[in-house]
């Protein structure tokens, strides 16, 4: 009994020694973590007249430089209007296109659009897996020449997808583009 | 109490005084009694010297004094204790030396051992030891939670699942963690980084308040806490103990246990001990808090031998933990966080019971090595040796995209290796100086993953001290003073990152201690000590950069800080009585360069939204109050207790004229607060061994809002006065030869609804309710 007690302990003293030099051997792979980083929203318009991306862009994550933001460009009086949004983490390289991400969870996403000013209608154009809004696709529809803005938000498992204006859920990103309808 | 009593041990250093000095015949013959198979004070037992046909009689705490008796003489001292034949002892007499008698119940005579004990008396500075029932009822709960029953210590969490401790006012970086003479080394830097370190092991919580810095090191600049093993066994065979409890709140078990052993001949005595704990989602009075649950598993070895002059230990041990991160608290931006704030439940909240652990969480993996040695050179000297080596793995799993690249790994990993080397060569009294001098090296190595939040780091440490303390007994003064240089050179360089550093930072200073103590009487003394301490800044406060989810900020550290230095003064008040405990201290701490976070004016836009921005600032400022306790026998069984921390944390700004100092309060200061309670003990025999304790307490705590704080970057009133009870009742009986304790802890008896200014997590959710513990613990 004693003396396996004294071997059991020595045992364990050797094991965690032994553990501990290696882990100390370990060269702590930089692959080890992953962060998803959006570093960059696109929206891109195709309709009469226009066929164009706008981004809103921070490459090098909070703080340090300001984000680029590109002012929507929306041609006056012009309906049937298909914008696509793409995400990427351009903060990698080759970029990771995170929309892929989204599309293929697209029950714990949503899109939602806030309009102030512009002369714009947005309305979806798509659906997540059980028929509720997603809004990677949307239809817009502009009137006279004005300007506003449009806010962006991507919320990450929305627990109401019914309340555009407060689905619950999380922001993944949260963008403000200038527009300009003319 | 029939059987005989045998001396056991006599502890520490029966160094033989040198020829050379004269023969000093004022010393006094001091010291305790103890059980040695329970380690409680014997009380009332007679001390007798045959050459000097004197004696005493122990007070209950088993303390003997027997004065006039000359340094280096070799004396007999009888010990006889009620009912007990007594028993005879050849000491040789040392100054300022307290000769503590261990005596057991076995029958048969043991050999005499003498253990060596750290030369270094306990500090002139204010200290206080948790009490072994705080001690048994906090070790199911966590570290933290075991020392806030203490004046001027409180606690800064994150949600329910993480705590660390704050000694007046000042915490994480400013707070050294010294378990098992080995200073934690971790990311403790991190308000969210709860200290690694497992409860069961410790037999003992020493907390000094203040500037610690001499004795241990730049990061014990507010202070220091001690945990302490209880000593290896020291009689042959077996012991241990086995502990385990349950909690209401959280569903959640912990089972511990130790068993030791000492070799029938020679000197060798191992301790295997081991700790499992498991816990689910936590609940307040009216909803669960979603994803609170955690689990831990630690194991520890250690062991001890004397070869000749040289004495040696050597332990391992390794902590593991994962611990749930309140759902709730995940905030994607600014929008979603200002409607956290305002709704009064909390939003994507997973209101039920579970022990299964989603994202986000935390994972903590730490390792220590220890090997300690020490040589009595000659009577007055020793010399001691250590080397540990350390490694803290820390990882962080965020929400993300189930099918991305980072579902399946951690979104921060940091990785610090660190060894440490200690020699000191110290000694026993000489013309009634006693103290030391000594060397320290430190070396680490942090990594941190892609994309963390501070750069990777190596550093070399290295510090210098000196330590001496006067004492005469029994003249009523005690001078004690120190000094100590140390050196940090560092190594700074991150790639890869959002954001590249490359530089070296090379930091050193000196620090000092002086201190002085008043003894009026036994039971009364005064003490004054006052220490000036540094700290460096951390890389995390020089390039931090990055927005805080879980407090919806923008922070950003400043290359360009300066070292901390800081200047605390405290003035003790100690009276102990049979009847009366009192303690009271007043203290004082001005701080140069103190480095917070200061909220900036505008916002930091990113992807999310915009964030408030908080930069590193430093500012002068000073940290004052008070600490008080008092524990009174009201009559027979029933004593009441009350405790007060009252604090004041300002910054000094000097802009505003020579003869103005304009008062801004810090911002995540200790309210005041307030502790009372009555206890009454029963099943003791007053008059023989206090040796198994059975009480039953209530105890209330009442916390004021605070009242002192900036009002920049609040973004949630401080919360309201709250009051929280608690319901404590212990026994302790024999079972044959064994002792068994049964505990019964019930946490916010009153199930108060209540948010605490500390807890970063006051934005989105109530603290636990009501929280029923039961434990058992048998020792054999």
């Amino acid at each position: 009994m004693t003396t396996k007690f004294f071997k059991l302990t020595l045992f364990v003293l050797f094991a965690t020694t032994s553990s501990l030099f290696f882990a100390a051997c370990d060269n702590n792979d930089d692959d080890e973590t992953e962060q998803e980083n959006i570093t960059t929203v696109q929206v891109h318009l195709v309709g009469a007249g226009i066929d164009q991306e706008f981004e809103w862009s921070d490459l090098d994550g909070p703080g340090g430089n300001n984000p680029v933001i590109d002012t929507i460009v929306v041609p006056a009086m012009t309906g049937d209007i298909s914008s696509h949004i793409h995400v990427y983490d351009r903060s990698k390289t080759p970029e990771v296109d995170i929309t892929e991400e989204i599309e293929e969870e697209s029950l714990e996403h949503l899109f939602t659009y806030a309009i102030t000013g512009a002369n714009v209608s947005i309305t979806y154009d798509d659906t997540d897996a059980n028929g509720k809004p997603l809004g990677i696709k949307t239809i817009w529809t502009s009137l006279g020449a004005s300007t506003g803005t449009i806010r962006i938000i991507l919320f990450h498992e929305p627990s109401n997808k019914d309340n555009l204006s407060d689905p619950g859920g999380e922001a993944d990103f949260d963008v403000t583009f200038p527009v300009k309808i003319q | 109490m029939s059987e005989r009593f045998w001396l056991l041990l006599v502890v520490a250093m029966l160094g033989l005084a040198p020829e050379i000095f004269a023969q000093d015949c004022h010393v006094a013959l001091r010291g305790h009694l103890y059980d040695a198979d329970t380690r409680e004070p014997l009380a009332y037992a007679t001390v007798r010297v045959a050459e000097t046909g004197r004696g005493a009689t122990a007070d209950e705490n088993g303390y003997y004094v027997l004065p006039d008796h000359c340094e280096g003489a070799s004396y007999t001292v009888s010990v006889t204790h009620v009912a007990c034949e007594h028993f005879t002892q050849v000491v040789k007499l040392v100054e300022n030396q307290a000769f503590d008698f261990w005596l057991s119940h076995v029958a048969h005579l043991q050999e005499i051992t003498v253990l060596e004990r750290a030369v270094a008396p306990t500090p002139v500075q204010a200290s206080q030891e948790v009490s072994s029932s705080d001690l048994a009822a906090g070790q199911g709960v966590n570290i933290t939670e075991t020392m806030k029953k203490l004046p001027g210590v409180t606690s800064i969490n994150t949600g329910a699942t993480i705590a660390k401790p704050v000694i007046q006012g000042l915490h994480s970086n400013r707070i050294a963690l010294i378990n098992n003479q080995v200073a934690l080394e971790s990311q403790q830097w991190g308000s969210e980084h709860a200290p690694e370190i497992d409860p069961f092991t410790a037999g003992k919580i020493t907390v000094l308040k203040g500037a610690a810095g001499v004795r241990y090191g730049v990061g014990a600049m507010g202070g220091a806490i001690l945990i302490e093993p209880d000593p290896l066994r020291t009689e042959a065979g077996w012991g241990g103990w086995v502990h385990g409890g349950m909690f209401s709140n959280g569903r959640s078990g912990v089972a511990a246990g130790a068993v030791d052993w000492k070799k029938a001949e020679g000197t060798l005595g191992l301790r295997f001990q081991g700790t499992i704990k498991r816990s689910g989602n936590l609940r307040t009075p009216d909803y669960w808090l979603g994803n609170t649950g955690a689990g831990e598993a630690n194991l520890s070895v250690m062991a001890g031998w004397q070869s000749g002059r040289w004495r040696h230990d050597l332990s391992a041990s390794t902590f593991n933990q994962k611990i749930g991160i309140l759902r709730a608290a995940h905030q994607g931006n600014l929008t979603d966080l200002m409607l956290a704030i305002e709704s009064d439940t909390p939003r994507n909240n997973p209101n039920w019971f579970t022990y299964d652990i989603e994202r986000p969480y935390q994972t903590v993996n730490h390792q220590t090595f220890q090997y300690r040695t020490s040589l009595r050179l000659n009577e007055k000297w020793k010399f001691s040796g250590q080397y540990s080596f350390q490694y803290n793995e820390r990882k962080e799993f965020d929400v993300v995209r189930k099918t991305s690249a980072a579902a399946d790994k951690p979104q921060l990993l940091f990785d610090l290796w660190t060894n440490q080397v200690n020699l000191a060569l110290e000694h026993f009294p000489i013309r009634h100086w006693q103290g030391g001098v000594g060397v320290q090296g430190l070396q680490q190595k942090n990594l941190v993953g892609k994309g963390g939040l501070i750069p990777d780091y190596d550093t070399y440490g290295g510090a210098i001290w000196a330590m001496e303390r006067w004492r005469k007994y029994p003249n009523p003064w005690e001078f004690e003073v120190g000094a100590r240089y140390d050196f940090r050179h560092s190594n700074v360089l991150t790639t890869g990152n959002l954001v590249d550093v490359d530089t070296t930072l090379v930091f050193g200073n000196v620090s000092g201690t002086a201190g002085a103590v008043y003894h009026f009487s036994k039971a009364l003394s005064l003490s004054l000590h006052s220490g000036y301490a540094w700290r460096p800044p951390h890389v995390n406060e020089l390039f931090a950069r990055g927005v805080h989810f879980g407090s919806g900020t923008y922070e950003q550290g400043r290359s360009d800080l300066r070292p901390e230095k800081g200047w605390n003064t405290n003035l003790t008040l100690l009276h102990q009585t049979r009847r009366v405990e009192a303690s009271l201290s007043v203290y004082h701490n001005r701080i140069r360069d103190f480095i917070y976070l200061e909220p900036q004016e505008e916002l930091v836009l990113t992807v999310r939204g915009a964030f408030p921005a908080y930069f590193f600032e430093q500012d002068n400022v000073v940290l004052q109050g008070l600490d008080g306790g008092l524990s009174v026998v009201l009559a027979g069984q029933l004593s009441a207790e009350g405790r007060v921390s009252l604090l004041r944390a300002y910054r000094v700004t000097r802009d505003s004229g020579e003869n103005s100092e304009n008062k801004t309060w810090l911002p995540l200061m200790p309210s005041d607060r307030f502790q009372y309670g009555l206890k009454w003990r029963f099943g003791r025999d007053e008059q023989t061994t206090n040796t198994h304790e059975s009480f039953v307490r209530l105890l209330a705590s009442t916390t004021m809002e605070q009242t002192r704080l900036p009002q920049e970057g609040l973004l949630k009133p401080a919360p309201e006065t709250f009051t929280v009870l608690s319901l404590e009742v212990v026994h302790t009986f024999a079972v044959g030869e064994k002792t068994l304790e049964i505990g019964l802890n019930v946490q916010n008896l009153s199930n108060q609804r209540y948010r605490e200014y500390l807890n970063f997590f006051r934005f989105y959710a109530d603290e636990p309710g009501i929280n029923a513990g039961l434990r058992a613990k048998l020792t054999f």
